[in-house]
Parts: structure tokens; C-alpha cells; sequence
């Protein structure tokens, strides 16, 4: 019961929010403060973790295509995985330890500080002035750090496949278009923006609605990575079934695979 | 005047006010006194919205602002000037883009247009400029705890409130402080003619600066009056606050 109420309280703290976002905009300056703020905080762990991903990949790859002859695909398989499984769901995992975590005791803190009532009294809307700003940088930080945690991953790859495969970074790449094309990239999107979504809506409604002191602000973060990962699971098989629906009726209209 | 009728609030199960009913005075300094959990924060928080009643009515100047919206709590909220128990100003902004916060949002102004109210603010909580250099550039964390209260009322003040709530004012602060804010709290609301409606556990204070006192025990009004009426009562939670008091060796 506790779950529903919670999982009803999120949504209807999203609808009031973008009830707020529709009516009363939100101030471009914040927006942009915490949009560089997220992605800062973010990017070197995410580029690390991407470049190691990248790395473990093509070692995994590596000795499942060769048995068959096939390492001139390796770098085409593993970027075409790295986007739509792995990559989305390592920056979704990332900002939730560091940014998810962040907001929510930030945002605690405010409530159980009297600051968000402050701001109420003094004539602002804490929708407008917090939640959006961050719920916004959120989502937009996740495609920025998806492209570095790539573009790291690719860099992993071609190093690895270079160092342990011997396959020149000119062979590993030569099959990347082949295979990663349009829908794996619309896959990558699509999760990161559905993993964005989640994350801004839990690690924001966590702190808003935190109580009870700096005891209240500790359960709101702790919460927040509770629910974050285990929504974070459930929306990555969501999505996933969703993506292979999507594509079998593409591949089925045009006749060919993407 | 402000005026709650057989006000109730509940938080779950737990009734917090229980038809409380009392009439404050315009230009009136009243002190609220009462334990801790006895719904003082609460009372006070329902007068601006904050919170909803359950029940009762709140009026201000005859006008229902019980069941108001968000939106149309904005000019009552500007009529009513909130401190809270913390100082509660906004760590990523300096001194004075805190004091300016009302300003900017109440009436549209920009930084620099509000400043000079800013600074009269300021001067009026003793922070001048003369002996408080480059503290309108500070950060909230970078100044006292008492300086950060003094602030918070310079905030409430600028956007020229009629009506001032003060949430246990004095929590936290050292006795030297806390004598200063009493003070403050007087001066302010006879200078600006306001109301005052002060919450606090804190019978000094009371017997201080207040025209009338009103005790709270369990969501309910179980005694009150003026300084002096206070003083001859004999209900058994008044008299155990003025004991406790006079052990601290203020006398009325």
C-alpha cells in the first residue's frame, strides 16, 4: 500500500510540475546553471565508466566472434551494444549515485530548512524556482553524458581490441556503420530519455517531500537510491521490450535489418 | 484583524488544533507560548497557506482566506511577512540577492532596483554598511548564526508586510542574541505599525515585548491575557513556565 501511495504521489508531483512548466515557464538562467552543474559533476566518472565499459565489451565480443572468424565485426557489435543496452542504463546508474543523490538531499535539506516554505512566502513557486530547473538539467545532462560515456566507450574499444586483439582501429571501426545503425541509435535515446525521466521524477519528489530533520533528509537519499535502481531495472526491461517491438514491425515494413 | 474560528488541523490520526478560535488585534503584539507539539508552528503556517485547515475558518481583515489557491495566497503572503524558525535564506544566494528575493518575485524588480530598499532593510536589522563592510556580497554560510536571523527579518520586512509572524525566533540564538532579537522583533513592528504574531516556548521573551500572550496546550487555548493577567494565573502550565523563568533569573 505505502508503494502505491508513493508511486501516486511521484506522478501526481510530476503532473503538478508540468502543470507549473506549462503555465509559468521556467527561468532559462537556473536551467542552465544546473544543467552545467549535473554535467560537471558528472563527467569524469561517466567517461571513465564508459571507457571501461567500452573495454570490457570488446574483451567479451572478442572471444565470441572469433571462434567464428568474425573479428572484423567486433568493433560494430560492441558500439551497437554499448548504445542500446549498456550505455543508457551506465549513465542512468551514474547519475543517480551522484546526481540523483545530490538533488535529493539538496532539495531535503530546503524542505526540512524551512527554504522551499520560504520561497512560497516570498511570492515564488518552488516548482518553477527548483524542481523544474533540475528536473530539466537532469534529462538534458543524461544526452550529453550518453555521448561522452559513448564516445569513451568506442575510445576503450578500439585501445583494447588494439592492445589484446590486434585488430587496427581502422578495421575495428569499418563495421560500425554496418551495423550500428538508426533504430540501435533511436533504442539508445529512447532508454536514455525514459532513465532520465525516472531519475528526475524520483530524486526530485524525494527531497521535495523529505520531513523530519537531517534524519528525514538521510531516508530521502537513501530512498532515492533504493527507488532509482529498482526503477531504473524495471524501465530498462520495459523499454527494451518496447524497442524490440518497435523494430521487428520496422524490420517487418521494410525488409530488411537495422 | 486576524481571526481563526474553531480551527482544526489533523496530521493523520493525530488532531494537532482542535477548534482553536482567537482574535488578534491590528497593530497588536501577541505572543503564542505553549510546548513543543502543541500546534503553535501549525497555527501560523495555516494563516499563509503554508499549511490547509481541516476545519475552521481564518480571516484576515473579514476577508475567508481559508480555502484560497496557491496563486491567490500570493498577495496574503505579501500582507503577512513569515520568519521562520531557521534563518532559511538561500545558501547559493549572497546577503543581498536574499533580502532582494521578495522584491524580485512580489514586483518584478531587478537586482540593482532593489537594492536600495535592500540596504535600508539591512540598516533597520543593524546591518548597516558602516560596520558591516562587503556583507551584502557574502554567502548566507560565511556570516554569524544570529547575523543570518537578522537577515532572514530584513527579507520578511522588504517587501513591506503589514502583518509579521515570527516561528520561535530567538531557537538557537546565545542570550545576548536572543535580547537583541526581542528587541528587534519590538522595534520593528512599532516602527512599521505592524502585527506581530510571535510563536515561541519562550516565556522571557513573552513577558519582554508582548501586548497580550496566549497559551497553547494540546491544540488548545487554556489561557490568556496581558503581561500582567499572565502573571497572576493559576493554571498549572503557566505558572510552570513562569517558574521556569524565574529559575533562569528573569524576573518580570
Amino acid at each position: 500500500m505505502k508503494i502505491l501511495a508513493e508511486i501516486g504521489g511521484c506522478i501526481s508531483f510530476c503532473r503538478q510540475a508540468f502543470d507549473v512548466f506549462l503555465r509559468k515557464g521556467v527561468s532559462r538562467r537556473e536551467v542552465f546553471h544546473q544543467i552545467w552543474r549535473v554535467t560537471i559533476q558528472s563527467l569524469p566518472t561517466t567517461a571513465m565508466a564508459g571507457f571501461f565499459v567500452g573495454a570490457i565489451m570488446t574483451v567479451q565480443f572478442a572471444m565470441q566472434v572469433e571462434a567464428y572468424g568474425a573479428l572484423g565485426y567486433l568493433g560494430g557489435l560492441s558500439t551497437s551494444a554499448t548504445i542500446r543496452q549498456v550505455g543508457p542504463l551506465l549513465i542512468a546508474f551514474m547519475l543517480s549515485g551522484k546526481v540523483g543523490a545530490f538533488t535529493a538531499a539538496e532539495l531535503g535539506t530546503m524542505r526540512v530548512t524551512e527554504q522551499i516554505d520560504a520561497i512560497r512566502c516570498l511570492g515564488a513557486n518552488p516548482f518553477q524556482e527548483l524542481i523544474l530547473p533540475r528536473m530539466i538539467a537532469i534529462i538534458v545532462s543524461s544526452f550529453a553524458l550518453l555521448t561522452a560515456g559513448l564516445l569513451m566507450s568506442v575510445f576503450g574499444g578500439v585501445l583494447l581490441a588494439s592492445l589484446f586483439a590486434n585488430i587496427n582501429p581502422d578495421e575495428y571501426l569499418r563495421h560500425v556503420p554496418t551495423i550500428v545503425k538508426f533504430p540501435s541509435i533511436a533504442t539508445g535515446i529512447f532508454k536514455c530519455l525514459v532513465f532520465a525521466v525516472v531519475l528526475a521524477a524520483i530524486c526530485t519528489y524525494k527531497g521535495y517531500t523529505a520531513s523530519g530533520g537531517a534524519r528525514g533528509v538521510g531516508r530521502a537519499v537513501v530512498d532515492t537510491a533504493v527507488a532509482t535502481m529498482v526503477s531504473l531495472v524495471i524501465a530498462d526491461w520495459t523499454t527494451s521490450l518496447i524497442a524490440e517491438a518497435v523494430m521487428n514491425v520496422a524490420i517487418a515494413m521494410s525488409g530488411g535489418i537495422g | 484583524m486576524i481571526e481563526f474560528e474553531g480551527l482544526i488541523k489533523r496530521f493523520g490520526d493525530r488532531t494537532v488544533l482542535k477548534g482553536l478560535s482567537l482574535k488578534i488585534q491590528t497593530g497588536e503584539i501577541i505572543f503564542i507560548l505553549g510546548t513543543s507539539g502543541t500546534g503553535k508552528s501549525v497555527l501560523l503556517k495555516t494563516l499563509v497557506g503554508l499549511l490547509r485547515a481541516d476545519g475552521g475558518r481564518v480571516t484576515i481583515d473579514g476577508v475567508d482566506v481559508t480555502h484560497l489557491s496557491e496563486e491567490e495566497y500570493l498577495p496574503i503572503r505579501r500582507r503577512c511577512g513569515m520568519v521562520f524558525q531557521h534563518p532559511a535564506l538561500f545558501d547559493s544566494l549572497s546577503i543581498a540577492e536574499n533580502v532582494a528575493f521578495g522584491l524580485m518575485k512580489h514586483e518584478r524588480k531587478t537586482l540593482e532596483e532593489a537594492m536600495p530598499r535592500v540596504r535600508e532593510c539591512l540598516a533597520m536589522v543593524g546591518l548597516g554598511a558602516e560596520s558591516n563592510e562587503n556583507l551584502e556580497t557574502k554567502l548566507p554560510t560565511q556570516v554569524s548564526y544570529g547575523m543570518q536571523k537578522r537577515v532572514s527579518l530584513a527579507r520578511t520586512v522588504a517587501v513591506g508586510p503589514n502583518i509579521l509572524l515570527f516561528d520561535e525566533p530567538t531557537t538557537g540564538l546565545d542570550p545576548v542574541t536572543t535580547k537583541q532579537i526581542n528587541h528587534l522583533i519590538r522595534d520593528l513592528a512599532i516602527k512599521l505599525k505592524t502585527t506581530a504574531v510571535v510563536v515561541s516556548h519562550d516565556m522571557d521573551c513573552a513577558l519582554e515585548i508582548a501586548d497580550r500572550i496566549v497559551v497553547l496546550d494540546k491544540g488548545e487555548i487554556v489561557e490568556q491575557g496581558t503581561v500582567a493577567e499572565i502573571l497572576k494565573s493559576k493554571h498549572p502550565l503557566v505558572i510552570d513556565f513562569l517558574v521556569e523563568a524565574k529559575a533562569r533569573g528573569v524576573e518580570a
